[in-house]
């Protein structure tokens, strides 16, 4: 018989056994490998901080890691809080009781569920720079210098103001399918008592104010659920960037972000060291992102009225 | 338990062992008594696949020792599933690839020499039967470790229909080519081009830098020379394109490219005069020209020629690739992997089988041998545009990617390089951009030669 006490560590050992192999394991094996070189194929070779060392001298000398710093950066910058505004926009309008709710909830929801490769390759045809149906809108209102996946111009920096280029079209696409995250809006929307609406009323509050100090404020814990997970999402954007691209971050690099580069230095490269490198480098970031928005959230952040 | 539901867990039972022993049970999958397996990875999908599965059918009729195994694979992660089954001590007997892998794999002692699997003689046989493309192809460090069996070949495809309507012939020197690329070039009102006479692709810049007369690579120093003056000289030509047309102008039609459906062949949508592909368009022309008989429309006629070499540049010159066999080490049964080998690719007497299997996937055999038997020259007949191929992939003057560690990241960044001469504003100077290249693809193979996995 087994003792009692035993029982339970017994029942979720199959589950422990899978953490600690699947990740556990690898976890503390790119930990090590991220100060070897290490090609997969020979047994790692300590080199110390060399690969460190690399990558703060690419981030120097805007070297390709340097690069798919940035690109990420620019990306996820953009890309996440344009995606949150987007969605808390649709769910208050999609919230409100109009005839053919459903409809257009349906509607707004429809582009999360295309699959990644379907919308890929949908965008590349809309934003074909002389063809596209959006390109063509655009050039219908003056703006005529925007290359979209073939484009090594951002639009919010200078000297490409308004010039789309291969990361915005990237940030478009991200904000088109904001519907999944609308959709968790709406139930939060939802759940919102009605009477701090009726409250509100009564002290005069007209719409704006009711959505500026009722909606947004209830709504902040799913808004901050969302920025951290987006934030997640969007470093590690990979599918997107590799078929729009071919798998090279192309136009000249300008799209290559951190997922892509770590996956070609890994598996293509074999320089699994320099790639466990990048991973843990890029941990450490998002982990600090977070804490830093974890920080931030005691100001912002409204749980039923109570702020932690 | 009810007896419903005991012939529940009965019928359950039964399909679970089934499903366990299902390659037992399945006699396609058992291997003839006698007879030792040959499991065979390759990356063959659709049409392709099915040659493929003849060819393996009718080598494993022609054997009494081995019988052949295939095991489609997708192409992207094929290497890190070949290192996880070497490392797992469980590799397969043969590989096919395409990407410029030999080199890495090799020296990282994954691949056997072919004269580890062969006899000496064999070997020193095959190296004269192949072509060079296909020797280089497949030799690092002055030894051969894969078999290549059909070689990729560009050309220069034309829109014959287009230069007779310009009183133009087929470019024999790179001025001519200027002047097509002048000449057919439409231009709107607008002044957005509406077709190309040519536009230099920056992928081909490994092809027009070896035409021009450049070396990317000079084995005996192992130095990289990608900034050799010659692939100066074709990138500032290429850049050239850029300048008269404008980067926008030249990216926003490239990016058509990319959206036509199918990613079908630009030429035939007419958007050029004359474009850079290899020998697998030949069936796009005749299919769309088939389409224009069963319609009743014009034929548009096409022509092949090789790329036209400027004064003191190299004919008959351009990038080659291919398809080649690597045998993992550790392989259980390498004699039977070297026999498929042979068999597919036409050596030791087996050229008949390989004019067939050439024939059917429309590939370029790899020997001369291979190309004079009947049945190819049947085919030739046939496929006129095709014939032009096969002359070009005999010519000396069609060279790979070097065979050196670390040959995708060279490949890639070459790519990048021209990429950005063509497509980014503002532009630095051709040998400012193909020097920085230089440097970074010397520093990626000093730090492989460093370490002490390559053999030196």
């Amino acid at each position: 018989m087994v003792r009692r006490e035993f029982l339970g560590p017994l029942f979720i050992s199959p589950w422990l056994l899978g953490f600690l192999l699947l990740v556990v394991y690898p976890f503390a094996a790119s930990l090590y490998w991220s100060f070897c070189q290490y090609d997969l194929f020979s047994p790692p070779r300590p080199v110390g901080l060399a690969n460190y060392q690399r990558l703060a001298h690419e981030v120097a000398t805007g070297g390709r890691f340097g690069q798919a710093l940035w690109n990420t950066g620019y990306y996820a910058l953009l890309s996440v809080p344009l995606s949150i505004a987007v969605g808390v926009t649709l769910a208050v309008m999609l919230s409100w009781k109009v005839r053919g709710q459903s409809f257009y909830r349906t509607l707004f929801f429809l582009p999360s569920v295309v699959p990644v490769v379907a919308a890929s390759v949908l965008w590349l045809w809309l934003l074909d720079p002389r063809d596209g149906m959006v390109a063509s809108c655009l050039a219908a209102l003056g703006a005529t210098n925007s290359l979209w996946f073939k484009g090594a111009t951002e639009a919010v920096v200078p000297p490409g103001w308004f010039d789309f280029g291969s990361k915005d079209a990237l940030i478009l696409m991200a904000v088109w399918a904001a519907g999944n995250m609308m959709v968790i809006y709406l139930a939060a929307i939802g759940d919102i008592p009605t009477q701090l609406y009726e409250a509100a009323e009564l002290d005069g509050a007209g719409p704006g104010r009711r959505l500026l100090h009722v909606t947004l404020p209830m709504l902040s814990p799913v808004i901050f659920f969302n920025l951290v997970m987006g934030l997640i999402q969007s470093v590690q954007a990979f599918t997107q960037v590799y078929l729009v691209s071919e798998g090279t971050g192309e136009p000249a690099g300008w799209s290559l972000m951190l997922s892509l580069h770590l996956f070609l230095a890994a598996f293509q490269d074999l320089d699994m060291g320099y790639a466990s490198a990048m991973a843990w480098l890029l941990f450490v970031v998002l982990l600090a992102a977070t804490i830093v928005l974890f920080r931030t959230a005691r100001h912002w952040v409204h749980y039923q009225g109570v702020m932690r | 338990m009810s007896r419903g539901n005991a012939l529940a867990a009965l019928a359950l039972t039964v399909v679970s062992l089934g499903l366990l022993f299902w390659d037992r049970l399945d006699a396609r999958r058992r291997t003839p008594a006698g007879r030792q397996e040959v499991i065979f990875w390759h990356f063959w999908g659709g049409a392709d696949r099915v040659i493929v599965e003849d060819v393996v059918d009718r080598f494993n009729r022609s054997q009494d020792r081995h019988f052949v195994r295939p095991v489609a694979m997708p192409g992207n992660n094929l290497d890190l599933k070949l290192f996880l089954a070497v490392s797992g001590g469980e590799p397969p007997d043969l590989i096919n690839q395409d990407d410029p892998i030999t080199a890495d794999w090799a020296s990282r002692g994954a691949l056997m020499p072919l004269d580890e699997v062969a006899s000496q003689d064999e070997v020193r046989r095959l190296r004269e039967w192949l072509v060079p493309a296909a020797l280089r192809l497949g030799t690092y460090n002055d030894r051969l470790y894969a078999l290549c069996n059909g070689l990729d070949v560009r050309a220069l495809y034309y829109n014959k229909s287009i230069l007779d309507e310009h009183q133009l012939r087929p470019p024999t020197s790179l001025e001519e080519l200027d002047r097509i690329a002048l000449e057919t070039t439409v231009i709107d009102r607008a002044g957005q081009p509406q077709r190309f006479g040519y536009l230099p692709d920056p992928r081909r810049l490994w092809a027009w830098g070896t035409v021009f007369g450049g070396d990317f690579y000079h084995a005996p120093t192992r130095r990289v020379t990608a900034d050799d003056e010659a692939i100066v000289r074709a990138l500032d030509w290429m850049v050239g394109y850029r300048r008269r047309y404008g980067s926008f102008a030249v990216a926003a039609f490239r990016q058509g490219d990319q959206s036509l459906p199918g990613k079908s062949f630009p030429l035939l949508a007419r958007r050029y005069t004359a474009v850079m592909d290899g020998q697998w368009r030949v069936r796009d022309i005749m299919a769309a020209q088939a389409e224009q008989r069963r319609r009743g429309d014009q034929v548009t006629q096409y022509g092949v020629c090789p790329l036209p070499p400027p004064a003191g540049g190299r004919p008959q010159a351009g990038w080659v690739n291919g398809n080649f066999f690597v045998v993992p080490r550790g392989a259980p049964n390498q004699a039977g992997a070297w026999e498929f080998m042979k068999f597919w690719s036409g050596f030791g007497g087996h050229e008949g089988e390989a004019a067939r299997t050439c024939r059917a996937g429309g590939w370029i055999p790899v020997s001369t041998r291979v190309v004079a038997h009947p049945e190819f020259q049947e085919f030739l007949a046939e496929q006129p545009l095709f014939e032009q191929f096969v002359q070009l992939s005999a010519s000396p003057n069609q060279v790979p990617t070097p065979v050196i560690p670390g040959a995708p990241f060279f490949q890639r960044t070459i790519n990048e390089t021209a990429a950005r001469a063509m497509y980014v504003e503002p532009v630095p100077p051709a040998s400012a951009l193909l020097k920085e290249a230089t440097r970074a693809v010397q520093a990626q193979l000093d730090t492989r030669q460093e370490s002490h996995f390559v053999t030196p």
